[in-house]
């Protein structure tokens, strides 16, 4: 299948590594990645939809037009670009009159949308589309005696009716099925469910609240589980959930569990150069990265 | 004391019109697994909804906490009325940046000037020696793609209300 690439912009900019990987691993799956030339920001909650609905409109429609003209659906990794991309396409395919709108904003510009191609996150498109067994015969160095815990990225979670693909919804599994089918053990643990708490002004505007908060997630993988790594999903958790560790460990306690986006960690099983791959992180991987 | 009689009882039309508002009983879920509810001061949806509909414009329009909103969505999955708490927050900030354009997210003008909130097109070494394309598909390598992204911009509401926070980026 081919989908077109939605990056984001904290994935190129700040943790390439997970684009490389993204880009390595899916064509072997047999995913073709299209580029979109022109993509803008998704656009974020924090920017045009706390502004109004119009630029919201117009910058989703933008981005949305790119895939459609090529007739490609949309392959994304950030959960928050993920979420937007999905509450835009709603908006332009199922209202008639916003869909209006945003040509009559698109026209002038040469553009128009009809919310035609669909947006898929990339644990959704990994699970359904290519399935765990095939993920499982795609790799030849396996995770066997390793523990992982997973974190599910929010914004593919709720509200379900619009971004879910996992089910039921308050019970997610696939991520948890994603990195068993590459050898490791999943551990369980009390805030496995528990969101990162990265994304919006949270951590911002009360950092310390907000590491307090990623640290109950911290201390109770420390205490429940033997976790030697963490998987993630998303760019924002991938990023808040590493750097917080350092803040952390600046006051009690150590905080060293290594974190690694799920294509980062398929890329190093099917045997991609780690150099390449998973280089660019605060807590150390080294002592995951040495078996590959 | 809150004096209702000064209260703006067409407010909820402004900030939310929505029916689904009026079934709010004030029940929590929205704040109860709220990650932001943590935050300091606290981020509390029902206490907004309260203010939204008793019609409370002055001290809805001091609220900082909507800003806080970790956009999870939580709330809107388990919420038992429908009341779509998550776009009640959405709404406020949109309601607070039509009027009172220091509320304006100044991140909306980078977008406008280069298409993204980080700057995606300056990362060429670091991709090069991962062995990525060095230019991304970014609008920063199209100029007249960024030029019509700019007018299209300039057409809807808020920002061709504020034109002036766009000039000269």
């Amino acid at each position: 299948m081919e989908l077109g690439l939605f990056l984001g912009c904290n994935t190129p900019a700040i943790r390439p590594d997970v684009e490389r990987a993204i880009r390595l691993t899916m064509p072997k799956l047999g995913v073709d990645l299209i580029d979109l030339e022109g993509y803008v920001c998704c656009p974020a909650f924090g920017t045009f939809p706390s502004t109004d609905e119009d630029s919201h409109l117009a910058v989703s429609g933008w981005n949305l037009s790119l895939a459609e003209q090529k007739g490609l659906d949309l392959l994304v990794e950030c959960g928050s670009c993920y979420s937007s991309l999905r509450v835009g396409r709603e908006l332009i395919l199922h209202d008639e009159k916003k869909r209006a709108r945003v040509n009559e904003l698109l026209q002038p510009v040469g553009r128009t949308v009809e919310g035609k191609s669909k947006v898929r996150h990339i644990t959704d498109v990994l699970y359904n589309d290519v399935g765990v067994e095939k993920i499982s015969k795609s790799i030849d160095k396996p995770l066997d005696g390793l523990h992982a815990v997973v974190q599910y990225p929010c914004h593919t979670l709720f509200p379900s009716e619009l971004v879910g693909f996992d089910s039921p919804p308050a019970r997610p599994r696939i991520m948890r099925e994603l990195v068993e089918a590459l050898g490791a053990k999943v551990d369980s643990f009390s805030r496995e469910y528990q969101c990162c708490g990265g994304a919006g002004g949270f951590h911002g505007t009360s950092a310390a609240e907000a590491r307090g908060f990623a640290q109950t997630k911290f201390d109770a993988i420390k205490s429940e589980t033997q976790a030697d790594f963490m998987v993630v999903s998303c760019i924002t958790c991938l990023m808040f959930l590493d750097n917080v560790q350092k803040e952390l460990s600046e006051g009690n306690g150590k905080y060293d569990i290594p974190v690694f986006d799920y294509n980062q960690i398929l890329a190093l099983c099917m045997g991609f150069d780690p150099k390449q791959v998973a280089p660019i992180c605060t807590v150390s991987r080294d002592r995951i990265l040495e078996r590959f | 004391m809150t004096d209702l009689a000064t209260a703006n009882k067409n407010l909820w039309r402004d900030v939310f019109d929505s029916e689904d508002l009026r079934y709010c009983f004030n029940c929590s879920t929205c704040v109860s697994g709220c990650p932001a509810s943590n935050a300091n001061p606290p981020l509390l949806i029902r206490n907004l909804a309260r203010m939204v509909i008793l019609g409370l414009e002055d001290e809805l329009l001091e609220q900082d906490t909507p800003w806080t909103c970790v956009t999870c969505s939580r709330c809107e999955e388990f919420c038992p009325m429908n009341v779509k708490p998550f776009e009640l927050c959405l709404a406020i900030r949109k309601w607070q940046s039509r009027n009172d354009e220091t509320r304006i997210p100044p991140s909306i003008v980078e977008i406008y000037s280069r298409g993204y909130t980080q700057a995606v097109e300056r990362n060429t070494e670091q991709r090069k020696a991962l062995g990525l394309p060095e230019k991304l598909s970014a609008i920063s390598e199209y100029p007249e793609l960024l030029e019509k992204f700019r007018k299209m911009l300039m057409q809807t509401q808020v920002i061709s209300k504020n034109a002036y926070m766009f000039e000269g980026v």
